[in-house]
């Protein structure tokens, strides 16, 4: 098994005649996944990669029913009413590519979803993939894909796109296949934290342990230590916390990802490896001693 | 992007929030106005908080005082900044002061007003309401939150005129914090700002910046990935280098733009080595990255002739490291590239060895 994303996913993209989603696209298909449809409003009647594009979700929903995903990759101010049209139509899952989203649309989307029981991952995910089954966004590029994710026990939830890939690589050739790999995004504001995908991993019986990649900034990983610690997370997870070096810096100072601020206390380096060390999570320091304690904790 | 106390009450002032009679005093040119014959505070203008306590709050009873004691201000470092402006303005006494906030929550997800009757006590004594932004905030919800804040039902609508348009800014100028502290209440029932912080998302006023912050050692740092470029740099932290900035070229950018941030890392004063270090790239070329990376090399004078470690993989990495060698032959720098088969923490260590080979400087403890 896998969580959010299966055989059944069926694909809607959002700005799918952009350069990121014609390129997302590609890469979905070449991968196997069913990308039924794309929308662009005043664009519909063309076709990307075989792939027809509509004016609007509800004209696409009309002849493809079965769309339950959406992947938003259209130009940041236009995230909000992409994601407003998304949720009224009730896609289950929306998955938001684009980067630079202000924090303000971030905060109207994700209450308009609550309020729908719409699930967003993102703005600025990389994607989601479930190896061997399907995937949603750019991850794993067909290009070198072959060596990044493998099909097996171990999901990853990561702030930054390129640390998935990373530790899909190193996992992979350790012989340490993956379940499902889910970008989440390094915004102040995200659609789906550590401890919400916790929860869907806890259920997965397919998952047996768990790698986090989280940051300084925030309190998203320290949420993820409580889930932890309350035991409403049983299986295993190893972190690695990015952001030692910030521990002298001026507070307030922002770090590549928008949500990577430097912070004394709560959010700050050590504040983040105490919480998750104390709740008996293996936080590691290096990428290479991920798949080292994993082989350990799994018995392989 | 954070405003100075002076900028914010400009713009509590286009969106009808009162604030004190005030003047902005450049260093030289000392401001005259009528009411500056009574009593007036001079407020040194800089960015991070707790100036009162670091001295950047000054009573003085009149102009000559006034200027008497703006002289040991100008110029007066407080919590980092230099001061350049004064703001001066007519004091405010025997008032109330409350306190008044909008901010973004990250642990709610949501942005949230913060009230508090007891101003100065900031936003830990204060009673916190989340908002929920995507069906309209109406008047109700915030005579709601003044109420169970512990405010006096005579306050409501005067607080109420003031939480509304400080939502205004909050929401329409895309802040991810609007905070008012204190916020006086005069014996006529009267609000009046008498301070302004606000914060602007980056997001929205500079969205394509690139970060760059010097971190004061000798390891000039290039990294890709927000991810990469943190786990980087404390792999050479924990290797014993010194990183001299840090600095990031995320997505796929073109050989200009790399180009010129090259020039810009490695124009840093007395480096030892110089770091390009990033994860297995998905769709960034790393031929075109690192052309921009040589071109710029080429340009800095005097010549780099320190070691240059580069550790990158992706598409189109193979052409690039021919390049690379080309470039080392033919020219003479002292580089060293690997693709993934070499860890971060392992070029880390090998950028710390080549760095500070043969200069007495202790190595990486392991």
């Amino acid at each position: 098994m896998s969580i959010l994303v299966d055989q059944k996913t069926r694909v809607l993209i959002q700005g799918i005649t952009g350069h990121e989603g014609a390129r997302a696209c590609r890469e979905m298909l070449l991968y196997g996944t069913r990308v039924l449809a794309g929308v662009t409003p005043g664009k519909g009647g063309r076709k990307i990669e075989g792939v027809s594009v509509y004016d609007s979700i509800r004209e696409a929903m009309l002849r493809h029913p079965g769309i339950n995903t959406s992947l938003i990759a259209v130009p940041a101010p236009a995230v909000r009413d992409a994601a407003a049209e998304a949720i009224a139509n009730d896609i289950p899952l929306v998955n938001i590519l684009t980067e630079h989203v202000t924090v303000r649309d971030s905060a109207w989307i994700l209450a308009a979803a609550r309020s729908r029981g719409v699930r967003i991952v993102g703005p600025s995910s990389v994607g989601i993939i479930s190896p061997g089954k399907a995937k949603v966004g750019s991850i794993g590029s067909s290009a070198v894909e072959k060596k990044i994710f493998s099909p097996g026990p171990v999901g990853i939830i990561s702030k930054s796109g390129g640390m998935t890939s990373e530790i899909g690589i190193l996992l992979t050739r350790a012989g340490i296949g993956q379940s499902t790999a889910v970008g989440i995004g390094g915004d102040q504001i995200i659609g789906s934290d550590f401890a919400d995908l916790l929860m869907l991993f806890e259920r997965d019986r397919a998952t047996k342990a768990v790698v986090l990649f989280g940051e300084v900034g925030g309190s998203y990983e320290e949420e993820a230590a409580r889930l932890v610690l309350q035991r409403k997370f049983t299986k295993p997870v190893v972190a690695i916390i990015a952001g030692y070096f910030t521990k002298d810096l001026p507070p307030a100072t922002i770090l590549g990802h928008a949500g990577a601020i430097v912070s004394r206390g709560r959010g700050g380096y050590y504040s983040k490896v105490s919480a998750l060390k104390k709740a008996g999570v293996h936080v590691v320091n290096t990428l290479e001693d991920v798949p080292q304690i994993l082989k350990a904790i799994l018995r392989l | 992007m954070n405003l100075y106390e002076y900028e914010g009450k400009k713009l509590f002032s286009r969106y009808g929030i009162a604030v004190p009679r005030s003047v902005l005093w450049r260093k030289g040119r000392a401001p005259r106005r009528a009411w500056m014959a009574g009593p007036v505070v001079l407020k040194a203008q800089v960015l991070l908080g707790e100036r009162k306590k670091a001295g950047g709050i000054i009573l003085a009873t009149g102009a000559a005082d006034a200027a008497r004691r703006s002289h040991a201000m100008f110029g007066k470092n407080i919590v980092g900044e230099i001061v350049k402006n004064i703001l001066v303005e007519e004091r405010i006494s025997q008032a109330d002061e409350w306190y008044v906030s909008f901010s973004c929550d990250t642990a709610r997800r949501a942005p949230v007003l913060a009230l508090s009757p007891s101003g100065g006590t900031g936003i830990l004594r204060a009673r916190v309401f989340v908002i929920d932004p995507s069906s309209g905030v109406e008047d109700f919800f915030f005579r709601d939150a003044i109420r169970s804040a512990g405010f006096q039902r005579e306050d409501i609508f005067q607080l109420l005129g003031v939480v509304k348009k400080l939502w205004s800014i909050f929401w329409n100028e895309s802040a991810l914090l609007a905070e008012i502290n204190p916020l006086f209440r005069l014996s006529s029932g009267e609000l009046v700002a008498g301070d302004a912080k606000i914060i602007f998302d980056d997001e929205k006023v500079r969205p394509a910046a690139r970060r760059f912050i010097s971190l004061g050692g000798d390891i000039a740092i290039l990294a890709s990935g927000g991810g990469a470029s943190l786990l980087s740099i404390d792999a050479l932290v924990r290797a014993g280098g010194r990183p001299a900035n840090y600095t990031e070229y995320s997505g796929n950018p073109p050989a200009s733009v790399v180009r010129t941030l090259t020039k810009k890392v490695l124009s840093q004063k007395g480096l030892r080595g110089c770091w390009v270090v990033g994860g297995t790239a998905n769709f960034t070329d790393i031929y075109e990255t690192l052309s921009g990376f040589v071109a710029g090399l080429r340009e800095v004078r005097p010549r780099p002739r320190y070691p240059i470690v580069i550790r990158r993989d992706g598409p189109r990495q193979r052409e690039a490291f021919r390049m690379l060698e080309r470039v080392r032959e033919d020219e003479g720098y002292q580089l060293y590239f690997s693709g993934s088969e070499t860890s971060l923490s392992e070029s880390a260590r090998a950028m710390v060895e080549h760095s500070y080979r043969n200069t007495g400087v202790r190595r990486a403890r392991k």
